[in-house]
């Protein structure tokens, strides 16, 4: 039967003059509609057994649905949650939105503020603390001393500090911890320059060594050079702490057992990190007994804090917006205006250490040698023509007007800071006079490569390029992957011009290093630097940076675009969160979320934010008691 | 009986064959292809401030120091013994098992991708049989133009308007989610799925709309209506009856593309609402130069792919006899 028909119309095509055919064919459609599916013999009308299929179909699908979503809920942690919470009374849950994620957790492998900021302050703490104004406070150590030559640091520890596993938290963890660094070459070794050793003469005392002077040594202890682990949880029995990876993954919470640092994170912050979905999201649980309550008058006043990451800045602010989170740090200067006129919400940038480098490769100079212009940045007036061609504020301004104007490599909140805007200020005529000295203009442009990583706006590149067209260079602008800029510019050096945003602080180091990528090569600079390490104040450090900055500025080694500025928008009901620096150093514990409106704040932003920062101390009591419950 | 029982068999461990097959060539494809792009994960990890022997030391413990076949042959090792233990590795850059990884983005990408398929094929289908079968003229050109614009819409402006419309904050009618994926509740599960899934379900739909209406015009043009109609129908249930189910292996095989390329397909939903889904993993694997998790992704997405098209061919034979005859005949000439 089935052969009979199939032969017959198998694939018809262009039959309607066919009428003898095309009539088969209906036919055997009919026949085989009715053999096709037993129902269709039931003698009811047919139109009714075409839909039933297709009504099973969109069941089986819902029901499908349904069950993959419900095992995924029974699985899932939770950690990604949308917090509508809309509760009477202080809140006990905040939702928090930032834009980089971390790449993993393990700090002392992994590169990238993002860890910083997610990490330090919350889950693991320092021996001391880094403040606002990037300066350093009492942390884990509650004082210490410098000896006379400068050689010798003494920490005294904290009584009674513990891990968030109740591990005891002693003189010999920090010893383990940074010995363990220095050996390993891990990340914020760099921090402890001319380390000689480090040694626990009893438990609440810590003593480090150095073999020369090296002035940035406290400040350094703030942040990852400084950070104390555990040593049992971390290296599980063997005690060998560089690879932490390989274990079972279900010890975060034992004391004893390894945790697989890449995926977890064990420290003795007043925060325990219990969940984390890598790229999306981390939960932040306050810890119940933390020691730092009464050392350090410091405690949790959220219960739960779910950080969660927006690499496009629009799903940020819609985010923002509809309630999933009460801030958002950063927002982009050009979208503040949707929430310019909303009264539930406010905003204010805050200082950062973000340098946008546009450095030129003063290794090599450059340039091709397929156009004779090899080396061609070796030649100051060539790059000087750069740096006043550039018109620095015009790209701020296209960027919202929030980022500030940098003249050099150090920021306004580094040590050595000064104003050297005024260096090179965007003048054209100036800038076409020293590159028709070079041999370029507009008529025979000067080929220039500019190599950036995708991370930055497009924008950028193209104000670039067509600002250095004005006066004779041709940019051949190249986004790229960050990978391939690391492998192109970074450890090859195959690059004329880079930009990248340095925003690590207290970096000028970079600069005196000929090594790195920048190829910068200037003995006075370096010497500068060693004066400055080697010296007995900070006032002295600071003149010395500041004289080596200036060199580095006016022999225009790079162009500075801008420091980038972050703006932090908030729901008014939060206070306490940190403004300055938050993509670096963002410890939450300060931070609350009540019902009541920031009262005399309401009018300005500036106004409201600073009350915001103001009173968070005063009305932590008040969330406190509320959030107990 | 038996000998069709037997022959069966055969061609399905043919099938299976051929399909083992291609992958292999694909995971070589794969493997060597990746090899082009610049930059490693250890640089990735170790970042800008990092010296030379730290960028070493993390090269040989993430063994990116090993010759390419070593490479090759440990992760080829790791994905076929997979197959019985379940254990697709960790992922260099994250740490996290590979398989609890894919599984916890496909729990999102799979539903999302699954409830966009019912809305294209609940609006598609409706619309295509409306454009024919509607007694007024302005519902059956309105449909039928609506269809060719909401077509050519990408879905990444559909889903902002959706958005615009129904976002919670920002909406007009604010109701719904627009940001993440929240697995408290299967309602929230849901109404963090319904918009991203309406802005890939309305376009799609209105793409099947296209194809299922000239595919029931085909049907038409062969005279197949005509004759239901001689046979006591009216225009309308001859095309619901006897049209769609003539019609049905076409939509079929386009809807199962479509699902299959829907996997990355719904790559600007995603990270336009911010869904961790599959299509954002394999993004970021690639930035971040993962590169075995990537190959095992690619790998898994080129299995995925061969599996629907498998699938298809066994619907349509099953669903139209003439095609199991016309696929046997080409099986036997190649």
């Amino acid at each position: 039967m089935k052969k009979g028909y199939s032969g017959g119309s198998a694939l018809p095509a262009d039959k309607r003059a066919q009428l003898t055919r095309g009539t088969d064919d209906a036919l055997n459609a009919q026949a085989r509609a009715r053999t096709g599916v037993r129902a269709a013999q039931t003698g009811r009308r047919i139109v009714q057994n075409v839909w039933w299929p297709m009504v099973s179909i969109v069941v089986a699908l819902a029901l499908l649905i349904s069950a993959v979503v419900v095992a995924y809920a029974r699985t899932g942690d939770g950690s990604h949650g949308v917090s509508g919470a809309s509760g009477a009374g202080a809140h006990s849950h905040i939702s928090i939105g930032l834009q980089l994620a971390p790449t993993n957790l393990d700090i002392r492998q992994t590169s990238g503020t993002a860890l910083d900021q997610l990490l330090i302050g919350n889950v693991y703490e320092a021996l001391l603390t880094r403040n606002e104004d990037n300066t350093v406070s009492p942390g884990l150590a509650q004082s210490w001393e410098v000896s006379a030559d400068r050689l010798t640091y003494t920490f005294h520890l904290n009584a009674g500090m513990t891990f968030s596993n109740g591990d005891t938290l002693d003189a010999s963890d920090v010893v383990w911890s940074i010995r363990s660094m220095m050996e390993g070459h891990l990340q914020g070794s760099n921090g402890v320059a001319n380390f000689a050793s480090v040694s626990a003469p009893d438990a609440r005392t810590v003593v480090l060594k150095l073999s020369k002077p090296y002035s940035e040594l406290l400040w350094n202890l703030s942040g990852r050079s400084g950070l104390v682990f555990d040593e049992q949880a971390l290296s599980g029995a063997d005690g060998s702490g560089a690879d932490a990876s390989g274990a079972d993954g279900s010890g975060a919470d034992r004391s004893g057992s390894a945790y697989d640092a890449k995926t977890q994170a064990l420290g003795s912050g007043p925060y325990v990190l219990s969940a984390y979905e890598p790229g999306v999201s981390a939960t932040l649980t306050a810890r119940t007994k933390y020691w730092g309550e009464q050392a350090l008058n410091r405690r949790a006043h959220i219960q739960t804090i779910t950080v969660r990451y927006f690499a496009d800045p629009q799903a940020g602010l819609n985010a923002f917006t509809s309630g999933d989170v009460q801030v958002l740090a950063p927002i982009s200067g050009t979208l503040t205006g949707a929430i310019q006129n909303d009264a539930r919400f406010t905003y204010k940038t805050g200082d950062g250490t973000d340098k946008y480098v546009l450095a030129f490769n003063n290794a090599t100079g450059g340039g091709s040698a397929a156009d004779g212009t090899a080396g061609v940045l070796k030649d100051k007036r060539v790059r000087q023509a750069i740096r006043y061609a550039i018109d620095e504020n015009a790209i701020i301004a296209s960027r919202g007007g929030t980022d500030a104007p940098l003249g050099g490599p150090i920021p306004s909140l580094d040590p050595g800071y000064e104003d050297l805007t005024g260096l090179y200020p965007t003048d054209v005529e100036k800038a076409r006079t020293l590159l028709a000295e070079a041999g370029y203009s507009t008529s025979h442009p000067l080929r220039l490569r500019l190599m950036y990583a995708n991370t930055y706006p497009a924008e950028i590149g193209q104000q670039l390029r067509s600002q250095l067209a004005r006066v004779g260079i041709d940019l051949n602008v190249q986004r790229v992957e960050f990978a391939t800029w690391l492998s192109t510019v970074y450890k090859q050096r195959d690059f004329d011009i880079s930009m990248v945003d340095h925003n690590e602080s207290h970096d000028f180091a970079q600069w005196a290093n000929p090594e790195y990528y920048y190829g910068y090569d200037n003995a006075d600079v370096q010497k500068l630097y060693a004066q400055a390490m080697e010296a007995v104040t900070d006032s002295e450090r600071d003149s010395l940076l500041a004289r080596a900055a200036r060199l580095v500025s006016e022999d225009a080694a790079a162009d500075w675009i801008m420091n980038y500025r972050v703006v932090t928008a908030w729901d008014k009901r939060v206070r306490g969160f940190p403004l300055t620096m938050n993509q670096v150093n963002m410890p939450l514990w300060n931070v609350t979320f009540g019902t009541e409106s920031a009262g005399a704040a309401g009018s300005s932003v500036q106004g409201g934010a600073q009350t915001a920062r103001a009173a968070g101390a005063d009305t932590a009591t008040a969330a406190a008691q509320g959030g107990v419950r | 009986m038996r000998t069709s029982i037997s022959r069966t068999v055969a061609r399905i461990l043919q099938r299976l064959a051929l399909f083992a097959l291609m992958l292999w060539i694909v995971s070589v494809v794969i493997f060597l292809a990746l090899r082009v792009l610049p930059g490693d994960v250890a640089a990735i990890v170790a970042g800008t401030n990092s010296t030379q022997a730290q960028y070493e030391a993390l090269r040989t413990q993430l063994g990116l120091d090993q010759p390419l076949i070593v490479q090759y042959g440990r992760w080829l090792g790791q994905v076929i013994s997979s197959l019985w233990t379940g254990d697709l590795g960790t992922s260099l850059i994250t740490g996290e098992a590979m398989s609890t990884r894919l599984a916890s983005r496909a729990a999102v990408t799979f539903p999302l991708i699954l409830l966009s398929m019912v809305i294209a094929l609940v609006v598609g289908i409706w619309t295509a049989v409306a454009s024919l079968t509607s007694p007024r003229a302005w519902v059956r050109d309105g449909l039928r133009v609506l269809a060719q614009v909401c077509g050519a819409v990408p879905a990444l402006w559909a889903g902002l308007l959706l958005i615009l419309a129904f976002g919670r904050g920002s909406g007009l009618l604010g109701v719904l989610p627009t940001q993440g994926f929240s697995s408290d509740s299967l309602v929230s599960a849901a109404a963090s799925l319904l918009l991203p899934a309406l802005s890939v379900g309305l376009i799609t739909g209105a793409q099947f709309s296209r194809y299922t209406r000239s595919a029931l015009l085909e049907v038409e043009k062969d005279d197949y209506l005509t004759w239901s109609m001689a046979a006591g129908m009216t225009y309308a249930q001859a095309v619901r009856s006897t049209g769609l189910r003539l019609a049905t292996p076409q939509i079929i095989s386009v809807a199962g593309v479509t699902f299959a390329s829907m996997i990355t397909g719904v790559l600007t939903v995603e990270s336009l609402f911010n869904l961790p889904g599959l299509a954002t993993i394999l993004l970021s694997d690639i930035s971040e130069r993962d590169l075995p998790a990537v190959q095992t992704e690619l790998l898994l997405l080129a299995a995925f792919f061969l599996a629907v098209g498998f699938v298809i061919d066994v619907v349509q034979a099953w669903l139209d006899p003439r095609m199991a005859g016309v696929s046997r005949g080409t099986e036997v000439q190649s």
